[in-house]
């Protein structure tokens, strides 16, 4: 038994190192990077200086609600206002955008494809194929295109624009809502499909039984999908929304290749300023902090979540 | 002598003179026993394979196969492929390079973006990947400062190395490859900012009437001054002046953020915000004159000074005479609307002249106008707190604006040696000057043997045999010699640790006025303040003496 258990120790151990080496070891190395004001190339630094990262961070976010300059921002900010560091104020709105705007946006086309695509009819399984095809991009390759797709002069999209609109065309890379505009439709693009896939298993592991018993009160569609398939797949709704959340609230990719961040910080995200910080300034204490409170986020909504969903499931048991 | 004797011997005269001239002939078609069509497999011309091949035949190259056959040199460069520029000639000259030698050049292309963060991340993580990185002027600061780079006056003229000639290199330029004393760089490309407009329309005297007839005042022309400018491109903004009808640009300008956008504003800023001493040295560095970036004594950022914020009205005002997509713009997009014929003037570097002689890029050629960076009639006195208008006597400041990229070594090498054959083979005259003729090689003049009489010792000729037309390549060569050599002052250049932040933070904050996001005054207020910020980061006190050291500052001097 000892013997057997040991065996199963050794082929565990590749993985337990792995996980220590490149997991474990970098989550605990940049938490205690970030209590320090380490910044690389240059020696003297590397002083511990305790919460002060994070407390750069939230004043930075405080930011966003309340203006350094103003007189509310003097009195909230005291003497540091003007070291308080706006440019991760300025990536909230943007990060909500995005954040709330391609979830929503992902789980609507994605549950309305899948809804179409849960029909019979010819050629079903060459068009779930091809729906797929936009998870399979990398999204750095994907900011390079809309450079293409989106271009102000060339690019296929104004060209219909102009088209249709007799000549108006939209500003994509030089005006900040059109720029935020695009990498919302481009990440959407891609995540599209991700969510219909999952949504698509929902809907076909649906009994068909109860679309046939329901079928003898009503053939209205919308009521068939409103009253059992929407409540059916809610569960894994819930979940691709976690995800999607989690996973656009890190956006970095599209925004960084298709627009550098611009115009001036309009698409610079919480997660593309954090990488800025870190990884092109070198302030690696301050990057992790960065880091941690996106982490922290990320957690928080998981556990929300998680939480709902035990809720939903762990009801008491009758009698 | 017998007449069979005589008839031999001249048989034997002529079969020697055949095989001789024979052999020079091959000799002559051969280089290092390789033809051209084996050394520039990426020539796209036999203009460009054969001049190449003359220029690396008179460069007069030791052969050191023997020293380094067998080694490989590993060299990284701003990505723009093999036909891009500045990576470009790297890798057109490689066979030649590696004929030489005997050695393996591995070329490595790092994104513009991403050049400073990668090879500084190499150096920190003791990778020493790279023996030879190509840099941008301001790289030196945060590599010299660290060790990353070794000086190479050593190695300089040396025998068993290509030569090269420092004393050449154009003053402005020669600073930018020295720290401290000693010179850490070969020069390769010389950047400076000039004015190209289009000659043929602005010199055309219906153009010139019908200004007159809507303005009320005649063209100011030739373009003397940034408000000059600005008057010129306004009129024809929007007019279909190249008749191919559609409206036309004013101005073509690159704005996109985390590009190059910022050095449009670093160079019209310099004529509002700087100012030349008094006395006989206008270049004399003190408190208030010569100095752009920050105060001398204290480190205080200078950005939103009075100059800094009119320059960036007057920058805003002339982009609304272009595209709103300038915006959105790299590079490449504005200079192409301006070659493409369809923006009156633009401001940007060499390349504009040389691209401009290329028919697949340009409809231009023979129609280029070009001068000095224009002065201003406004600038900000900080001595006196005064904002001065002069129009007979404006505030001219020359540029050096740009990376000037430049090929250092670095400090870590195993094959200093062989990294040193390759920075000087690129800095040879002959190659040097053949790069700069070639518009999609982005190598600029940076030497006095690019330039024409009085200054330089270059002709029309030299440059018409590689393709340019007469007229285009006197109006480029003369604005790039006076743009080196005729200004009073010169704008600092910013090398000091972490310039790659100040940078950052004054890109983000010009494109937000420029998409309108924000105004200038607040905007420019936010960049001192972010560049305070930085300076602390990094540490006022080691800021302030590099940052002294650099513009040649001694407090209390």
């Amino acid at each position: 038994m000892y013997r057997k258990n040991r065996m199963g120790l050794l082929f565990l151990l590749p993985g337990v190192i792995w996980i220590l080496a490149f997991t474990i070891f970098p989550l605990l190395y940049s938490l205690a990077l970030s209590f320090t004001d380490r910044q690389l190339a240059r020696p003297t630094s590397g002083q511990f200086i305790g919460f002060e990262n994070y407390s750069k961070v939230f004043q930075g976010i405080a930011s966003s609600v309340i203006d350094t300059r103003s007189e509310q921002g003097q009195a909230f900010f005291g003497a540091g206002a003007s070291a308080v560091d706006v440019r991760v104020g300025e990536t909230i709105p943007t990060t909500i955008f995005l954040t709330l705007g391609s979830t929503l946006l992902t789980l609507l086309l994605g549950t309305g494809i899948a809804w179409l695509f849960n029909h019979d009819f010819a050629g079903l399984r060459i068009f779930r194929s091809v729906m797929t095809m936009p998870l399979f991009a990398a999204p750095v390759a994907l900011g390079f295109m809309g450079l293409i797709l989106f271009n102000e002069q060339s690019g296929i999209i104004n060209t219909v624009i102009k088209a249709v609109t007799g000549g108006q065309w939209v500003p994509w890379f030089s005006q900040p809502w059109p720029a935020r505009t695009a990498v919302l439709l481009l990440d959407t693009w891609q995540w599209t499909p991700f969510v219909f896939v999952v949504v698509l298993a929902a809907m076909q592991s649906i009994p068909t039984e109860l679309y046939e018993a329901a079928r003898l009160d009503t053939r209205n569609s919308w009521q068939l999908f409103s009253r059992i398939t929407l409540p059916l797949i809610l569960p894994a709704l819930g979940t691709i929304g976690m995800l999607r959340l989690v996973e656009t609230f890190k956006i970095l990719d599209i925004p960084l290749s298709m627009l550098g961040g611009g115009p001036g910080s309009a698409t610079q995200t919480y997660s593309y300023y954090a990488y800025q910080v870190g990884l092109k300034n070198f302030q690696m204490g301050y990057g992790s902090a960065l880091g941690y409170v996106l982490v922290i986020v990320c957690i928080i909504i998981s556990t929300l979540y998680f939480r709902r969903m035990r809720s939903r499931y762990d009801q008491p048991k009758q009698g | 002598m017998k007449k069979w004797q005589l008839k031999l011997s001249l048989l034997l005269i002529v079969v020697l003179s055949i095989t001789s001239l024979a052999s020079v002939a091959t000799a002559q078609d051969t280089f290092m026993g390789l033809t051209a069509e084996q050394l520039f497999p990426g020539a796209q011309t036999d203009l460009e394979r054969t001049s190449a091949m003359a220029a690396l035949q008179a460069a007069g190259f030791p052969d050191a196969t023997g020293r380094f056959a067998g080694q490989t040199l590993t060299v990284s460069v701003q990505q723009a492929g093999p036909r891009g520029g500045i990576s470009g000639p790297y890798y057109f000259w490689r066979e030649a390079f590696q004929a030489l030698t005997g050695a393996t050049l591995d070329i490595i292309e790092i994104p513009q973006a991403q050049y400073y963060t990668t090879t500084a991340t190499d150096f920190l993580t003791g990778q020493n990947t790279y023996d030879v990185m190509n840099v941008g002027g301001w790289y030196m600061g945060d590599y010299v400062t660290n060790g990353w780079i070794q000086p190479i006056d050593s190695y300089i003229n040396t025998e068993g190395y290509p030569t090269w000639e420092p004393d050449q290199v154009a003053t402005p330029l020669y600073e930018l490859l020295r720290w401290g004393g000693q010179t850490y760089a070969a020069v390769n490309d010389g950047d400076a900012q000039l004015l190209y407009f289009r000659k043929d329309i602005l010199e055309s005297p219906e153009w010139q009437a019908a200004y007159e007839a809507e303005v009320g005042s005649p063209m100011p022309y030739p373009i003397n001054t940034w408000q000059d400018l600005l008057a010129i491109t306004t009129f024809f903004n929007g007019k279909d002046w190249n008749a191919d009808g559609d409206p036309d640009d004013g101005i073509s300008l690159h704005l996109r953020s985390g590009g190059q956008g910022h050095f449009h504003f670093v160079t019209v800023a310099a004529s509002f915000a700087i100012t030349p001493a008094a006395g006989d040295n206008p270049r004399a560095v003190s408190k208030y004159d010569n100095v752009f970036w920050f105060d001398p004594d204290d480190m205080s950022a200078l950005a939103n000074s009075p100059g800094h914020v009119a320059a960036l009205d007057y920058l805003v005002a002339l982009t609304a005479t272009g595209s709103p997509s300038q915006v959105g713009w790299e590079l490449a997009e504005a200079w192409n609307n301006f070659l493409q014929g369809n923006a009156i003037a633009t401001f940007s570097w060499g390349d504009v002249g040389s691209l401009a002689q290329l028919p697949d890029r340009s409809v231009i050629q023979g129609k280029l106008g070009a001068g000095r960076i224009p002065c201003s009639t406004q600038w900000y006195d900080r001595e006196t707190s005064t904002m001065m208008d002069d129009a007979a006597n404006p505030n001219c400041v020359g540029n050096v604006t740009g990376g000037s990229w430049m090929p250092v070594m670095s400090a870590n090498t195993d094959t200093a040696e062989l990294a040193y054959y390759f920075m000087a083979f690129h800095a040879n005259r002959n190659i040097n000057f053949w790069n700069s003729t070639a518009g999609w090689t982005g190598v600029d003049p940076s030497s006095l043997y690019q330039l024409f009489p009085p200054r330089g010792t270059a002709s029309v000729e030299d440059y018409a045999q590689y393709g340019f037309n007469a007229s285009d390549a006197e109006q480029y060569i003369n604005a790039y010699g006076e743009n080196l050599f005729s200004f009073p002052i010169t704008l600092p250049y910013l090398r000091i640790p972490g310039t790659e932040r100040y940078w950052n933070a004054l890109d983000v904050r010009l494109a937000e006025v420029m998409s309108g996001q924000n105004q200038p005054q607040p905007a420019l207020d936010q960049v001192a303040t972010e560049w305070e910020n930085v300076t602390n980061d990094i540490g006022r006190d080691l800021q302030l003496g590099v940052y002294q050291a650099a513009i040649g500052y001694t407090p209390g001097g």
